[in-house]
């Protein structure tokens, strides 16, 4: 083990999620000195896109129903078809405060009940080497009107970053008497109500006036129609004030605020009806969300670590840190897994453990044999898009993201599909049946190939409680972020738990509004080009 | 001839990345090449290099290069996969004067092979040529330009920093050979499915609406 030398570093960071890692990047100019390392041999934490062989290595390890886990396992490459072992218990927790978790929701670990299942002629249908692909654990879609995207500009962070379409008007999945199942775009803006052929007349105008309502829903003008009913649930309202009496229309409408529970208030569901229309056309015609090439947010993480380390920040991952026992007022002293001792002012995390109050959604990643070009069609003005929504309106909605091979999660030919519920004793056969049904309503689309599914990942996601925890230790700070908001779009929320920890650590030095501004840093090369035949 | 009525900014631009262990002399490397300096002090990892832009023209059309430094997260291996997206040609970094450094190469090699994109042009370079004359070569020319070519590496050389003997000739080599790759090059244009934040028209404060 290289020295790290004797003298007290400002601020170690533990777990390269998301939050940490922006906070990486917001101290990336700071001159602290920053060790930041995960016990993970990978970056993301909670928020990383993995290969199939870390994702099987993944599953094994959140097989278990709950318990605090670790995820420092040896890999083992399984050729088995399914593969749930039940993992080994421990706490993950930097406190060591939460050891022998009960499998209750509460106090269990954000991930569990992971399973993943492999196609027996997997290979034979085209699944290449494991590398080729990065599976998403947070695939969010970003609207182009989130606050990440105005830091990542300010910080000049997008540079690295890769950011493609989200096909603007989603999809709903439908059954009709006539012709089966189908399925239907949703209207999200005055021109695709305006040319949508399925809409009667009378609706068309209802969808017109509710459009025009929500783009100014929070205007001292139209608060009065609805801020007596902000806590009843949307669906109830769109049938009292604009008389949408279509449960089709409803359920459209609805789907626009990517909500896992049907019974979404009036005052969340219209603030997410009015994020994904304002958000058109704010970058450019044609996509109100984007996403990150290659894995999401993961590659969002990468790139704050990347600004940290180029800061001067030491990055090590396989590395375990515990705090402990002696302390001596103004710094605590932190063992590494790697037997090195080092001491520390402030101690930033992510807290490791469920809250009772929070939803468990489920997930189900599958990667398909078929680019399923059928979905992705645009405008010959729009951008390609990338990602699309599939949702199925029921009680709780499914949703399905589905991602083509530009994402880079696959290889050419292939995509990955994301499909996403709350938590339900069925939710794993709820999930693969929605899947079966995008595959089949695909199969009726004419040039669409025959589409299997090669691999599956199944898993639960709990979230920790939704503030950060703050704890001093002398006069050591300890700062814990909340576990990654499980939300299908990118939640800003989070945000705030950053700039507090940066706050904290940059104990006033810089004013607030210097928070993730920076100037680009490339130097330019002597301007005399080097010639050579 | 090099491209004049075009501006600069619509030259292809290449990525290239620099890797090797810790002390190899990377950073030593890339700011001898772009900016002609050298700091014979300075033995500790360098802070606030995230890359260096360099135009070069090869076989008479100009380049835009972009090369990037480890920024020491080499020290512990944690360079991340997105290090290594897009890159065009990645420039593996040892010192011939220290038997280690040439002895970890194997393993850099696996890395840039694993997450690289497999068309890459991988170029290996020994540095601190300088040493020789005090009798400091530990790894002979022989050992770095055969276990190069066991590795199908597209060039060597050894080069001084120090004394700037053969800095450029790294850097040329590898991109007359991404050059000579059309679907590698395909990529220096920006992606045409990625979405081009035209940053002047982002508001500053999105949420004032």
């Amino acid at each position: 083990m290289e020295s790290l030398g004797e003298e007290t570093w400002d601020v170690v960071i533990s777990g390269t999620g998301l939050s940490q890692s922006l906070l990486a990047l917001a101290l990336s100019r700071s001159n602290k000195r920053i060790i930041h390392l995960d016990k993970n041999d990978f970056y993301g934490e909670h928020d990383a896109a993995l290969s199939l062989q870390e994702a099987d290595a993944w599953a094994q390890t959140y097989a278990g129903g709950g318990a605090a886990q670790q995820l420092d396992q040896p890999h083992s490459s399984t050729n088995g078809t399914e593969v749930p072992v039940a993992g080994p218990s421990g706490a993950a927790n930097v406190d060591n405060s939460t050891t022998a978790t009960p499998p209750s929701k509460e106090g269990s670990s954000i991930f569990r009940n992971a399973h993943m299942w492999k196609h027996s002629d997997a290979e034979a249908k085209g699944l290449s080497f494991p590398r080729a692909y990065s599976l998403a654990l947070a695939p969010q879609i970003i609207h182009t009107r989130s606050e990440l995207l105005s830091q990542l500009v300010s910080s000049k962070a997008y540079r690295q970053v890769e950011f493609l379409a989200v096909r603007p008007s989603f999809f709903i999945y439908c059954t009709t008497d006539t012709n089966g199942a189908m399925l239907a775009r949703i209207p999200s803006s005055r021109e695709d109500v305006f040319s949508a052929r399925n809409i009667p007349p009378r609706s068309k105008r209802r969808l017109m006036t509710f459009l025009k309502f929500v783009i100014d829903y929070d205007s001292d003008e139209q608060k009065p129609v609805w801020q007596e009913k902000a806590n009843k649930p949307l669906s109830e309202f769109l049938v009292d004030k604009f008389k949408f009496d279509d449960e089709d229309l409803r359920d459209s409408i609805l789907a626009l605020t990517l909500t896992l529970d049907e019974k979404i208030t009036v005052e969340d569901g219209l603030a997410m009806i009015h994020r994904h229309i304002s958000s058109m056309g704010l970058f450019g015609r044609g996509f109100c969300a984007v996403y990150p090439k290659w894995g999401g947010v993961s590659e969002i993480a990468q790139v704050g670590c990347r600004a940290g380390a180029v800061g001067g920040g030491i990055y090590m991952l396989d590395t375990e840190v515990s705090i402990s026992e002696q302390g001596n007022g103004s710094e605590v002293t932190l063992n590494l897994s790697n037997k090195a001792s080092i001491k520390t002012t402030a101690v930033v995390s992510s807290q490791q453990t469920c809250s009772a109050e929070t939803h468990t959604i489920a997930r189900l990643v599958a990667i398909i044999n078929s680019p399923l070009d059928s979905l992705f069609d645009h405008l010959a003005d729009h951008p390609k898009p990338a990602v699309t929504v599939i949702v199925f309106s029921m009680d709780p909605p499914i949703y399905a993201f589905v991602h083509s091979s530009d994402t880079g999660e696959c290889p050419e030919g292939q995509s990955v599909i994301y499909m996403t519920m709350k938590a339900t004793p069925q939710s794993s056969e709820a999930l693969d049946g929605a899947l079966e049904c995008v595959l089949q309503v695909l199969e009726s689309v004419p040039d669409e190939p025959e589409a299997d599914v090669l691999y599956k990942l199944y898993y639960e996601q709990g979230t920790s409680a939704r503030e950060p925890v703050v704890k001093s230790q002398g006069s050591a700070t300890m700062f814990e972020f909340p576990s990654p908001s499980v939300g299908l779009a990118f939640d800003d929320t989070s945000l705030d738990a950053v700039k507090e920890a940066w706050k904290i650590i940059m104990n006033n030095e810089v004013p607030d509004d210097e928070f993730m501004k920076f100037e680009d840093r490339e130097g330019m090369g002597d301007d005399d080009d080097d010639v050579s035949d | 001839m090099a491209p004049t009525s075009a501006s600069e900014d619509s030259l292809p631009v290449l990525k290239i990345l620099l890797i090797g262990p810790s002390g190899a002399g990377k950073s030593a490397l890339l700011l001898r090449y772009c900016e002609d300096q050298f700091d014979p002090e300075s033995t500790t990892a360098t802070i606030g290099i995230d890359f260096k832009m360099k135009k070069l023209a090869v076989r008479g059309k100009g380049y835009r290069l972009n090369i990037f430094d480890t920024a020491g997260q080499e020290r512990f291996r944690t360079l991340s996969t997105s290090y290594y997206r897009g890159a065009h040609g990645v420039i593996l970094v040892y010192d011939i004067s220290n038997k280690k450094s040439f002895a970890s190469m194997e393993k850099w090699v696996d890395e840039a092979r694993l997450n690289a994109n497999p068309e890459a042009v991988l170029y290996f370079v020994g540095t601190k040529l300088d040493k020789v004359a005090a009798g400091g070569r530990a790894v002979s020319f022989e050992e770095g330009k055969a276990f190069a070519e066991a590795q199908g590496a597209a060039g060597f050389c050894e080069v001084s920093s120090k004394t700037r003997e053969n800095v450029k000739r790294p850097f040329v080599e590898v991109v007359d050979q991404i050059v000579q790759k059309p679907q590698l090059i395909a990529g220096a244009a920006p992606s045409a499915k990625a979405v081009n934040f035209d940053m002047g028209s982002l508001p500053s404060n999105p949420c004032s609406c």
